[in-house]
C-alpha cells in the first residue's frame, strides 16, 4: 500500500511550512543528488508518478528547477498536468515562487476551472491564511456538490489548526456521503488515534480490511490497534490478525513482534485457559519466536553467538515485559 | 467456370477507396463522438447511493475477515428495521420512460447522430457511388446462400458465389476493421459501430437508469441471508502447521 | 495500491490473490498481440495466394502458433501472467478470423484477382 495513500491533500499537516521548512530543505538539498534525466525520461518519470499517485515531492521540484521550467512547452498537453504536479510538490517544499508560476500558468489557460480554484485554496493555505482557504472550498463545493476533493481539504485545514475534534467531526460529515471512501477512513482512523479513541479507530480500520482483505499492512495495523485496546479479547483478535497478515507476508518482522506478544499476552492474561488452548497458544509463542530467531541469523549470515545471544536475551525480556504493560 | 478479368481501373477507382473511406469514417466517427460527449454530472443523492451500495456488497464480500461483532454491527447499520439504512432512506422511484426525461432525450440523440447516422449515410452513398461493381473475390468457395449477402446490387445468376460487389464488400470492411480500430485508439473507442449494432439488437434490455429503491431493497436482501463465518478461525493453527482446529478437538 | 483485487481459491483452499488492473493489461496486450497477427498473417496468406481450406488451416497455425510463441515468452512460470492457458487460445478466436478475412481477401484481390 503505502504508495497510494499519499493522494488526496488532506494527510499533509507534517508539511515543512515557514522558515523552517527552507531550512530542511537546504539541508535536504545538500545531499540530494539529483540524477540528470533527458526531457523525455522526466516525462515519462513524472506520468508515472502520477499514475501511482506517489509524491516524491523534492525530487519533482528538483526536475522542474533544472530544466523542466525552460522547457515545458515542449510537452504540449501534458504540460498542464505538470503544472498541477509541479504546484502540489511546490506546496509540500514550500517553494512559493514555482507555486505561483504554476498558478498563473494554470490560470490563463482554465479561468473558472474548479481544479485551477482547489490549487489556490491549497496555496492560501500553505500561506496559513486559513479563513481565505476556507472560503475559496466553500465556493468549490457550491458550485459541484459531488466534488469530494475540497471537502477533503476543509479536514486537512481544520487539522492543521490542530483542531482535531472538528476535523473528525467533519469527517464523519464527509464519510456520510462519501462512504466507500479508503483514504478518508484512513486518516479518520488516525484522526482517532491522535485522539486515543481505539475503539473507533479500530472501526475505520476494518473498514479498510473491507476494502482491502489481501493486504497484510492492513492487517497488522488493526491488530496494533486491537492490541493497544487490550483484554482478552481484543487480543485474540489481534493475535488473529497478526496471523493473517504474516500469512499474506511472511516477512512481516513488526506482525512476527505482534503475534508473540499478542500471544504471550493470551497465555498470561486467563488463568481458565482450556488446556488444549493454552498448549495451542504456547505453540504459537514458540513458532514465532522460532521465526523472528531465523529470520536474524538469515540476515546476519554467519550467525555471531554474541548477536543471537542478545536477541534471545530480548526475547525473553518482552515475554515479561508483555503482560506487564498491558495489565490494568 | 471461366474467370472472370477484372479491370485494374476499378482497383484505383473502387476497391481501395471503399476500403480508405471506410476507416477514416470510423476515426472520424471516433473523434465526432468524444466531441459531442458530455460529461455526466452525477447528483449527490445519486452518488451517496452508489457508495452505500458498493460498501454493502465490500461487507458481503470480506467481512468474514471481521471479528463477529463488528459484522453483525455493519449488517444492523444497513439492515436493521428501524434504523437500517436501506430501510430509512426512502428514494423516489425513478421514472421508467426516458421520453420523460430531456437530458437523456439529447444523449439518445446524440448516439444515434454518431453512430447509426453515418451507417447510412455512408452505406447508401457507397451503394449509390459504387453501384453494379464487382470488386473483388474471396478466396474460398462459397455456397450459393451466401450469394445474396455477398452480391449485393448485381443479379447474376450464373456468378460464382465467391465474387463480391462494392457494396458486400463495405460491410466486410466494417466488421473487419472493428479489431484494427482498437489497435490504432485504444479500447473501449466509438468507431466500433458493430457493437452498437449489437446493443440495438437486445432493445428491449436498453440500460435503465439505476434505480436506487430496488437496488436498496436487493441489496437488503442479499445482506440479510449473508452468514458471517469467521475466516480468522484457526489461523493459528494453519500458521503453525497443524491445520486440525484445536479448538474443536477441545470441545 | 491496486486499484481492484480478486481472489480464487485454488482445489487446496488457500487463497490466491491478484490484481485486477494487471490482469486487465495483460489481456490488452494480448488482444493487441492476436489483431497484429490476425492482420499479418492474413496479408501473407493474400500475397502467397493461399485459397480455400489451405487458407483456414493457414489461420489456425498463425492462432496457435501465436499461442505457443505467447506461452514461450511467458515461461515456465505462466500463472505469474495468465489464470488460464486455455483461454489464452480460444479468447477472440472469431473476431481474430474476421480481421484475418478482411486482410487475406484484400491482399488477394489486389494481388491475384486484378
Amino acid at each position: 500500500m503505502g504508495r497510494g495513500e499519499e493522494d488526496g491533500g488532506e494527510r499533509d499537516p507534517g508539511r515543512v511550512t515557514g522558515e523552517k521548512g527552507a531550512q530542511v530543505m537546504e539541508m535536504l538539498g545538500k545531499h540530494f543528488n539529483c540524477p540528470k534525466y533527458t526531457l523525455l525520461e522526466a516525462r515519462d518519470k513524472l506520468r508515472l508518478w502520477r499514475e501511482e499517485n506517489e509524491r516524491r515531492s523534492l525530487e519533482v521540484v528538483d526536475m522542474w528547477d533544472s530544466y523542466l521550467q525552460s522547457n515545458i512547452h515542449k510537452l504540449g498537453d501534458e504540460r498542464l498536468l505538470v503544472w498541477e504536479q509541479v504546484c502540489i510538490a511546490a506546496l509540500d517544499c514550500n517553494r512559493m515562487d514555482v507555486v505561483d508560476i504554476c498558478l498563473v500558468s494554470l490560470a490563463t489557460e482554465f479561468p473558472s476551472s474548479m481544479r485551477v480554484r482547489k490549487l489556490q485554496a491549497m496555496k492560501m493555505e500553505a500561506l496559513e491564511k486559513y479563513d481565505e482557504a476556507l472560503e475559496l472550498l466553500d465556493q468549490i463545493i457550491k458550485r459541484d456538490e459531488t466534488n469530494a476533493a475540497p471537502r477533503k481539504r476543509r479536514v486537512a485545514i481544520l487539522k492543521a489548526k490542530g483542531r482535531i475534534a472538528e476535523a473528525i467531526k467533519e469527517l464523519n460529515e464527509y464519510l456520510k456521503k462519501f462512504m466507500s471512501d479508503q483514504e478518508a477512513w484512513q486518516e479518520l482512523c488516525e484522526l482517532y488515534l491522535l485522539e486515543q479513541d481505539y475503539a473507533k479507530a479500530a472501526f475505520c480500520m476494518e473498514e479498510l480490511i473491507l476494502h482491502n482483505p489481501h493486504n497484510h499492512l492492513v492487517h497488522q495495523r488493526y491488530a496494533d490497534i486491537k492490541y493497544t485496546q487490550g483484554g482478552l479479547e481484543n487480543m485474540e483478535v489481534a493475535r488473529a490478525h497478526y496471523c493473517l497478515a504474516l500469512k499474506l507476508n511472511q516477512n512481516n518482522m513488526r506482525a512476527l513482534y505482534g503475534l508473540l506478544l499478542a500471544a504471550t499476552n493470551v497465555s498470561s492474561m486467563t488463568k481458565s485457559l482450556s488446556a488444549p488452548k493454552k498448549k495451542e497458544c504456547n505453540k504459537l509463542i514458540a513458532w514465532a519466536s522460532k521465526q523472528i530467531r531465523n529470520r536474524y541469523e538469515e540476515v546476519s549470515g554467519r550467525s555471531p553467538e554474541c548477536e543471537l545471544e542478545a536477541l534471545n536475551g530480548m526475547l525473553g525480556a518482552l515475554q515479561i515485559a508483555g503482560p506487564q504493560s498491558s495489565s490494568p | 467456370m471461366a474467370e472472370l478479368l477484372l479491370d485494374p481501373d476499378i482497383r484505383v477507382w473502387v476497391f481501395l477507396p471503399i476500403v480508405v473511406i471506410t476507416f477514416l469514417v470510423g476515426i472520424v466517427r471516433h473523434y465526432v463522438s468524444i466531441l459531442l460527449a458530455t460529461q455526466k454530472r452525477a447528483e449527490l443523492q445519486q452518488l451517496q447511493d452508489s457508495q452505500v451500495m458498493i460498501r454493502a456488497r465490500l461487507l458481503r464480500e470480506n467481512g468474514h475477515y471481521l471479528p463477529r461483532s463488528s459484522f453483525i454491527m455493519r449488517r444492523h447499520f444497513f439492515n436493521n428495521e428501524e434504523t437500517g439504512y436501506f430501510k430509512t432512506q426512502k428514494r423516489a422511484a425513478v421514472s421508467q420512460n426516458p421520453m420523460t426525461d430531456p437530458s437523456m432525450m439529447t444523449e439518445m440523440l446524440k448516439g444515434n447522430i454518431t453512430t447509426v447516422l453515418p451507417m447510412i449515410i455512408i452505406g447508401g452513398w457507397i451503394n449509390w457511388t459504387f453501384s453494379g461493381f464487382v470488386t473483388t473475390k474471396v478466396p474460398f468457395p462459397l455456397t450459393l446462400r451466401f450469394k445474396p449477402m455477398l452480391q449485393r446490387g448485381i443479379e447474376l445468376v450464373s456468378l460464382d458465389a465467391a465474387w463480391v460487389s462494392s457494396a458486400s464488400w463495405y460491410f466486410l470492411n466494417v466488421f473487419g476493421l472493428r479489431s484494427i480500430y482498437t489497435l490504432v485508439l485504444g479500447e473501449n473507442n466509438a468507431a466500433d459501430q458493430s457493437q452498437h449494432l449489437q446493443d440495438q439488437m437486445s432493445g428491449a434490455a436498453m440500460a435503465m437508469p439505476p434505480d436506487p429503491k430496488v437496488a436498496f431493497k436487493a441489496e437488503w436482501e442479499a445482506l440479510e441471508i449473508c452468514e458471517h463465518r469467521w475466516a480468522l478461525e484457526n489461523i493459528e493453527g494453519v500458521l503453525v502447521g497443524n491445520p486440525s482446529p484445536a479448538i474443536e478437538q477441545a470441545s | 495500491m491496486c486499484a481492484g483485487r480478486v481472489k480464487t481459491a485454488r482445489g487446496t483452499g488457500d487463497i490466491v490473490a491478484f490484481s485486477e488492473s494487471a490482469v486487465r493489461n495483460n489481456a490488452a496486450v494480448v488482444e493487441y498481440c492476436r489483431t497484429s497477427m490476425s492482420a499479418l498473417s492474413g496479408s501473407t496468406a493474400g500475397i502467397l495466394g493461399l485459397t480455400g481450406f489451405l487458407g483456414f488451416g493457414f489461420y489456425l497455425f498463425a492462432v496457435f502458433g501465436l499461442w505457443c510463441l505467447l506461452l514461450l515468452k511467458a515461461g515456465v512460470r505462466w500463472e505469474k501472467y495468465f489464470t488460464n492457458r486455455r483461454t489464452l487460445l480460444t479468447n477472440g478466436f472469431l473476431g481474430g478470423l474476421f480481421t484475418y478475412i478482411l486482410f487475406w481477401t484484400f491482399l488477394y484481390g489486389m494481388v491475384h484477382v486484378y
